[in-house]
């Protein structure tokens, strides 16, 4: 009896499965060689043409590199130099609630089990900075009991298995080849389904431009042989960027020399920012 | 064939060929190059111009500035972190020289418990008093060099030294009797004896002081220090001037004021007092500064922009100060 139903549901695999290969068969057939008239299509456009050796610059190839970030908090001084220069580099919002990168701020007092957990857009903040375009941390701890405290930068983490690009509707956002979820402005509609879907809150909606953005490490940088602007800016070296695919870059040796970890790790989206010196609390 | 399976066939291939015109018509034409998404949206985003050109972009014109900057202690902050984006300069314009410099430095040098140990940390409140961190500081060269030596030295001792060393130069009363040596009565003591030091070490070098300053112990200078430091300035008013005093104050206010003092009586007494200092050694000094046979990291970034005629005007304006302390702005025109 077993072995009948057995038999049966085999038969109706392979049945279910033939009919599946003779729907796409067909349907190739039908469309006629799309992917050829695409290419062709690609090809006509001198753009892409010329990217075909190099993409996505004559000067760039993508497949050449696997981009990397590293954070050490143990060194960071919480000047916020790196949240200005992102500002100005990205045209990112002049407001204290809109960031590419930002730095939290831990600070464990006396008595207390839990951290007090304050960023550039806590009003205390904003007050000690005078302006919104301007960052600074308002010295508020400084007559209190502190037992231990930190600041944490923080950005994108450039996802391997980014659950933002799942999300998207329409292919607005996507992983390139070297490791850098990318956003499409003019193919972005706005729904904001990423948003949602980052675990770190690292996007945010532009309503002005009715797209979302994030950081980006400064691709426009990267690919220019530069540093993204926050690492450049950074004064005591706390950012760390580099290629992971080289041996020798300032991230292969920040991630070999130290321990180092991800935030959120359970989520599954391997993330591409390595900490050194956070505590628990700081996901 | 039925007419109805005919019929059938023909709706299925309109179905299809104009769901094939709507694909082509509504993808974008880098669609699926690479994946699911435009790829021609990735050569534009990483066409963008970058804002922060970095500092080997300012060393093509800013050489000396650069060399002295990236041999201190900032080295780790780049020019623009103060002086905004590279991008545009320099032809759309000069970039920010950043004035409120207590705001600016406190950003990371406040003391703060969330910071780590080793970044120098200072309560601003108790450390300058509402002062600009400039005036002490140089930006690019951070570390003080004079900084101010407590001076504990005897005078009577001093005067003694003095009477043996000094006197044939630089006056019985620590006046000097030409134009081209400096006065030293009423000199600032701790910057006396760093200068004494100076010389005795061989990191600053003069024909006639430099084996006088060798042939004096530690606690020579001191003494010799407390001893100037105590006479009185008041002199024989300065010999005739070559620059305009006028021209002087202009000068000064943009580069000497702020450490020197409005009428070169200086706030931090590791500086010199140069009121009422003998023009021609002023000169004769800017110079050597101008020519990197005086070093100090402050001065040579201030007189490299100086031409003859400006230090002969910086050097008549300080001349005709009056070196008192008490003679607020300005005095003797």
């Amino acid at each position: 009896m077993k072995k009948k139903t057995k038999l049966s549901s085999v038969a109706r695999r392979s049945f279910l499965r033939g009919l599946g290969r003779a729907a796409t068969y067909t349907g190739a057939l039908m469309y006629g060689g799309r992917p050829d008239a695409m290419r062709n299509a690609a090809a006509k456009s001198s753009e892409s043409a010329a990217a075909r050796e190099s993409f996505p610059t004559p000067d760039y190839d993508w497949t050449k590199h696997r981009w990397g970030f590293g954070v050490d908090a143990t060194k960071c001084i919480g000047c916020l130099r790196c949240v200005e220069a992102c500002k100005i580099e990205n045209n990112v919002p002049d407001d204290a609630h809109h960031f590419n990168t930002w730095v939290e701020r831990y600070v464990y007092l006396e008595g207390e089990t839990r951290a007090r957990i304050d960023s550039q857009h806590d009003p205390v903040n904003i007050a000690a900075s005078g302006t919104q375009s301007k960052y600074r941390f308002a010295n508020r701890y400084k007559d209190a009991k502190v037992e231990k405290a930190f600041f944490v930068p923080k950005l994108c983490n450039q996802c391997t298995h980014p659950a933002c690009v799942q999300v998207c509707p329409t292919g607005a956002t996507f992983q390139t080849k070297d490791g850098v979820v990318l956003i499409d402005d003019k193919y972005c509609i706005g729904c904001q389904y990423c948003v949602q879907a980052c675990p770190y809150g690292a996007r945010y909606f532009n309503v002005r431009k009715g797209v979302t953005q994030k950081c980006y490490w400064c691709y426009h940088r990267i690919t220019k042989g530069l540093q993204p602007a926050c690492v450049e800016a950074c004064p005591v070296g706390a950012r760390v960027f580099g290629d992971l695919m080289d041996k020798q870059s300032p991230i292969s040796l920040f991630i070999r020399n130290n321990r180092v970890q991800v935030l959120r790790p359970e989520t599954g989206n391997a993330p591409n920012v390595y900490y050194v010196g956070i505590d628990m609390e700081v996901s | 064939m039925p007419v109805h399976i005919r019929r059938l066939i023909l709706v299925v291939v309109i179905f299809a060929a104009s769901a094939y015109a709507a694909k082509l018509f509504f993808t974008a034409e880098s669609f699926y190059e690479y994946g699911h998404y435009r790829a021609a949206a990735v050569p534009q985003i990483a066409a963008q111009e970058p804002a922060f050109q970095t500092p080997r972009y300012c060393q093509s014109c800013h050489v000396e500035r650069h060399a002295q900057w990236s041999a201190n202690n900032h080295k780790t902050v780049m020019c623009e972190t103060c002086h905004g984006p590279a991008k545009g300069h320099p032809q759309s314009g000069k970039l920010l020289i950043p004035t409120e410099t207590v705001k600016l430095c406190s950003l990371c040098h406040e003391a703060m418990p969330e910071r780590p140990r080793v970044q120098p940390q200072v309560v601003v409140a108790q450390h300058a008093k509402s002062q600009q961190c400039i005036v002490c500081h140089n930006p690019h060269a951070p570390k003080i060099a004079g900084a101010p030596v407590l001076v504990a030295g005897d005078a009577d001792a001093g005067s003694r030294t003095h009477a043996a060393s000094c006197t044939n130069c630089h006056g019985a009363k620590g006046i000097s009797p030409n134009d081209t040596w400096p006065n030293l009565a009423g000199q600032n003591a701790a910057y006396l004896a760093r200068i004494l030091a100076a010389y005795k070490s061989g990191d600053q070098k003069d024909v006639a002081m430099t084996p006088l300053a060798q042939a004096l112990s530690d606690s020579d200078i001191q003494n010799l220090a407390a001893y100037y430091a105590g006479l009185s300035c008041n002199g024989t008013p300065s010999t005739p001037q070559v620059g305009d005093v006028a021209a002087g104050q202009t000068l000064a206010e943009s580069n000497c004021v702020s450490c020197h003092g409005k009428t070169g009586i200086p706030s931090n007494p590791a500086w010199p007092r140069i009121a009422g200092q003998k023009p021609g050694y002023l000169v004769n000094v800017l110079k050597a500064f101008r020519a990197g046979l005086r070093k100090d990291p402050m001065m040579a970034g201030v007189v490299r922009g100086l031409s003859d005629p400006d230090i002969n005007h910086l050097a008549a304006y300080f001349a005709a100060q009056s070196c008192q302390s008490g003679a607020e702005g300005e005095t003797a025109k």
